[in-house]
């Protein structure tokens, strides 16, 4: 990512296929400003933080994206994002805030860098990230899901023949159409889970 | 019967009415329908009623009950009957994180699977899981009997006290402390019993049975010395 021509400009994501909205404020108020009930696609993650190791700022809202068609959302925190992000930024990432969730999608954009696929990306992060997660994962051909070795934050899939879903709770995934009849299940711990668009 | 829909009505319209109710009520059949994940439904229940809840429910389902019998016909989130002091909760589907959590008594029936720290500090309720239960399930678990009749995951029963363990399939690991057990005539008995009242099908022969080895530091003797 090149930096802003000029420094009151953002670039929240970049690539062919994902586009990343993201603002302060109510949610239903966010969603309207980004006219969201209006887009359509394949696949799409949404998050709504709750601030506790950097400011309630857009630059510290979810998902980050360091990399062409990347975005990470995250529930939990990292213990170790501030010697990762030093090694990362050795290796090219750039970062534009002190969030730790930065650091996860900067470890992933490192780690594709290199060839390896989603799957394996994450699972390289099991290993190097120290701390809480459960992280969702999108790029342009789909998305990935990892919880933590402990499972220290909540996860629930839910999967029918025509969409797939995940969320923190299934209070997210019950309006969704056949949410009653759809396969509920709860993702296991340091295991990852992805779908690719068909 | 008393039928109360939360797609029109809230979750707490519904706790103030079964918190109201008086002891020896005839209103003791209830319905709930579409929970939608809700949280928090019927918790805080002190009389001996009947309730039962149509579909998927959130976080603490059936929290603190006492006395009442709560079947959940659907799956239920994190902190199902969480601080139960007795009755029956049942759930028909699988049960998140932390069923029965530090509860004191009752009986807490998951049909299916309970996910992780299944019985986290239980201390006297009784717990039978139909299928598997996850990592850390018993954690710290100081009085009760938690049945598995599937498998149970990594660090099984760690740091646990005096609470009882019944598994009948595989276990991933023990947890500090955690020991097998003699499954003597007395705990075929007890098991049988606790199947008997969840309705489920299994033999209680079948099973092996997990407790504390008595290592851990609030065990010996010689640290009595410092109070």
């Amino acid at each position: 990512m090149d930096r802003p021509a000029s420094p009151e400009i953002r670039t929240f994501g970049f690539g062919e296929r994902i586009e990343v909205f993201k603002d302060v404020g109510l949610p239903d108020a966010v969603a309207e400003r980004f006219d969201l009930t209006h887009r359509s696609g394949t696949h799409a993650l949404g998050h709504t933080r709750m601030a506790t190791e950097s400011a309630v700022t857009t630059e510290h809202s979810h998902p980050f994206s360091t990399g062409p068609d990347l975005c990470l959302v995250h529930n939990g925190s990292l213990s170790n994002h501030n010697r990762l992000r030093q090694s990362l930024r050795r290796q090219g990432i750039q970062f534009s805030t002190d969030n730790d969730t930065e650091v996860a999608s900067g470890y992933l954009t490192w780690r594709l860098r290199q060839g390896i696929g989603l799957t394996e990306a994450l699972e390289a992060a099991l290993a190097d990230l120290d701390g809480f997660y459960t992280f969702a994962v999108g790029t342009k051909d789909g998305f990935a899901i990892l919880r933590d070795p402990i499972a220290c934050k909540p996860a629930v899939l839910a999967e029918t023949k025509d969409w797939v879903a995940m969320a923190t709770e299934y209070r997210a995934i019950a309006t969704l159409p056949d949410a009653a009849t759809a396969e509920i299940w709860e993702p296991h711990p340091a295991t990852v889970y992805s779908w690719r668009r068909q | 019967m008393i039928e109360i829909d939360l797609a029109r009505s809230s979750v707490r319209g519904l706790n103030e009415r079964l918190h109201r109710l008086a002891p020896g009520t005839n209103e003791h059949y209830w319905r709930v329908l579409n929970p939608n994940g809700a949280h928090a439904i019927a918790v805080g229940i002190t009389e001996p009623i009947h309730v039962e809840i149509k579909g998927h429910v959130g976080y603490y389902c059936a929290g603190m009950n006492a006395a009442a019998t709560i079947v959940v016909d659907g799956h239920a989130g994190t902190g199902l009957a969480e601080n139960i002091m007795s009755g029956l909760v049942r759930v028909n589907g699988n049960a998140s994180q932390s069923a029965a959590a530090s509860g004191r008594g009752g009986l807490v029936v998951v049909q299916g699977d309970a996910s992780a720290r299944c019985g986290i500090s239980m201390k006297g309720v009784s717990i039978v899981v139909g299928g598997s239960a996850g990592h850390m399930s018993a954690f710290m678990g100081q009085a009760g009997t938690l049945v598995v009749c599937g498998d149970a995951g990594h660090d099984l029963g760690d740091s646990i006290y005096e609470a009882e363990i019944y598994v009948a399939g595989s276990v991933a690991s023990l947890g500090a402390d955690c020991v097998e057990k003699e499954m003597t005539q007395a705990d075929i008995q007890r098991v049988a019993a606790l199947l008997d009242r969840a309705a489920i099908a299994t033999k209680a022969t079948c099973f092996r049975h997990y407790g504390s080895a008595r290592r851990l530091y609030n065990f010996h003797i010689d640290h009595a010395a410092e109070y």
